[in-house]
């Protein structure tokens, strides 16, 4: 055993190191070429089950799904020709333009916010309370406050979707300033630093990981919030379409627009994980929340 | 120091219409309203009980598949490999965007309502329980072996119990999603219930009913929370293996 490596290897994810051949097939991790081509055979299979069960004497009615063809058609159609006053991709740049203002504007207010409460104890006895009312309400509760409020109009959804995202965003700010060793900001003081100097280069810095961690949760909740304000209060949008799909039996439609929804979902997640790495290398992975 | 600052604004007449933002006395007043006399079919503590039994079905479900799934994924390998792509694929899709696709499949139906939870829940379930089950260190699974203990054995004594704590933490995750997406299965479809109730403040107006069912809502997910809190204590005392449980 070469040092550092101690025999109570403390965390084990996923993979145990080296296939330990004592174990049966099922137990063992299998390697990355076996590994790749079940996957593979598990989606083609799924892909077979979907379109055999699906064909015209199949056992499943294509009102309750529909053949994969029939999805793909749909997907063309919805490409070319408007649906409900636009095409897809004003649809999806309707949904984009909420979810994304929504969430900077929430990390307008959070980001400052949360630092404050982080590092000054009076902002936070003021505004903490309110977050811990905030917090056990979700965010799809405010929908109807939101609509008799601002009306169905955009600024409704918005503001439904920075309820959602705000309360990531300070909460995690917050816990970043507040997680921040004492000894560093000693040592700067030693150094001379002032205190805004201090805020700035110490506090921000160290806590960019959590900051960032931050924004990625709250931009997660954010777009699955916009679906759901979609469905109640929109007139564009594919949360729209996809209720509007359902109520006229269009199941290609429906689900077009939920595997559009999904694909962004990912995107997000990927793109933010991406930032994440280039903001801050340095940070490992997985700060959760 | 909030509940003043309310009063205050809603007490100065044409400050803050009572449209907008009711008082706090009109609130309280809704509140007991609503809680002698039914509204939309139902009185308040109805409403949540409908409420709380489409969130237990769910739940219960995504309990009932969640767990042995998730140890089974951890457990056999292979199996994970089979079912990881289908997963990932699925998994960015939000619960809210099954709600027209589960209105068209069961109807507006307790079952609709009870699927949302449950694919609100099931994620949350499933990954935590892998998690905690593949974070056990091998150690305890070799030294078990080396004892002549089976697999099964192994399972049920050593790797479970070490497990638990972190299991039990995904649950309450999972339960809570649960909740939050009940509210809004509740707000698109169905006729009774928390978030239908609200919905229905919204349609007459009365942003004193919302305010009560929003104020219902947020008490009844912490109080399930507490509750969950609470069990974990009592059932599994020891501490949990460093884990962490995601979302």
């Amino acid at each position: 055993m070469t040092p550092g490596t101690s025999a109570t290897s403390p965390r084990w994810t996923g993979p145990a190191t080296g296939a330990d051949l004592t174990l049966s097939f099922w137990r063992r991790e299998p390697g990355r070429a076996r590994w790749l081509a079940i996957a593979a055979a598990s989606l083609a299979a799924a892909g077979a089950i979907w379109w055999s069960a699906t064909r015209p004497e199949g056992l499943v009615s294509p009102l309750f799904l529909p053949p994969p063809l029939e999805v793909w058609e749909a997907f063309v159609r919805l490409l070319s020709r408007p649906y409900l006053g636009s095409t897809l991709g004003q649809h999806i740049a309707a949904s984009l333009r909420i979810v994304i203002g929504g969430w900077l504007l929430a990390g307008l207010v959070g980001l400052p916010l949360g630092i404050a409460m982080g590092w000054w104890k009076r902002v936070r006895w003021i505004s903490f309370p309110i977050f811990q009312i905030l917090r056990p309400v979700p965010p799809l509760a405010w929908i109807p406050l939101a609509i008799l409020w601002l009306g169905i109009g955009d600024s409704a959804r918005i503001f439904v979707v920075f309820i959602a995202a705000v309360v990531p965003w300070v909460m995690n700010s917050m816990q970043a300033v507040d997680s921040i060793d004492g000894i560093l900001v000693r040592a700067a003081l030693t150094l001379g630093a002032s205190d805004r100097q201090i805020l700035t280069r110490v506090v921000c810095r160290t806590a960019l990981p959590t900051l960032v961690a931050g924004a990625r949760i709250a931009l997660g909740n954010a777009w699955t919030t916009l679906v759901a304000a979609e469905l109640l209060a929109a007139t564009a949008g594919l949360g729209y379409i996809a209720l509007n799909a359902s109520r006229t039996l269009e199941m290609g439609i429906l689900l077009v627009a939920m595997a559009i929804i999904g694909v962004l979902g990912a995107l997000f997640s990927i793109g933010m994980h991406l930032v994440t790495r280039w903001v801050a290398p340095w940070a490992r992975s997985g700060v959760a929340t | 120091m909030l509940l003043l600052l309310w009063w205050l604004a809603t007490a100065i007449p044409e400050l803050v219409p009572p449209r907008v933002l009711p008082s706090p006395f009109d609130v309280v007043r809704r509140f007991v309203a609503l809680a002698g006399e039914p509204f939309s079919g139902a009185t308040l503590l109805g409403h949540a009980v409908v409420s709380l039994q489409r969130w237990g079905i769910g739940v219960l479900a995504a309990m009932a598949l969640g767990l042995p799934l998730g140890i089974a994924l951890a457990w056999l390998p292979p199996l994970r490999a089979v079912v990881t792509p289908g997963f990932e694929l699925m998994r960015y899709i939000p619960p809210f965007a099954w709600v027209p696709i589960a209105v068209l499949w069961f109807g507006a139906t307790t079952t609709t309502q009870a699927a949302i939870v449950f694919i609100a829940a099931f994620p949350a379930c499933i990954i935590n329980t892998q998690l905690a089950v593949a974070q056990v260190d091998p150690i305890l699974a070799r030294a078990a072996r080396t004892l002549g203990a089976g697999p099964a054995r192994t399972l049920a004594k050593v790797i479970l119990p070490v497990a638990a704590p972190t299991i039990f933490t995904g649950l309450r995750i999972a339960f809570s999603n649960g909740w939050m997406a009940l509210v809004g299965a509740e707000l698109v479809v169905g006729k009774q219930g928390l978030g239908f109730l609200i919905s229905q403040g919204q349609i007459n107006d009365s942003a004193a009913t919302i305010l009560v069912g929003m104020t219902t809502i947020g008490v009844l997910g912490t109080l399930i929370d507490a509750v969950l809190q609470r069990t974990q204590r009592l059932v599994l005392p020891w501490r949990p293996v460093a884990a962490r449980p995601t979302e």
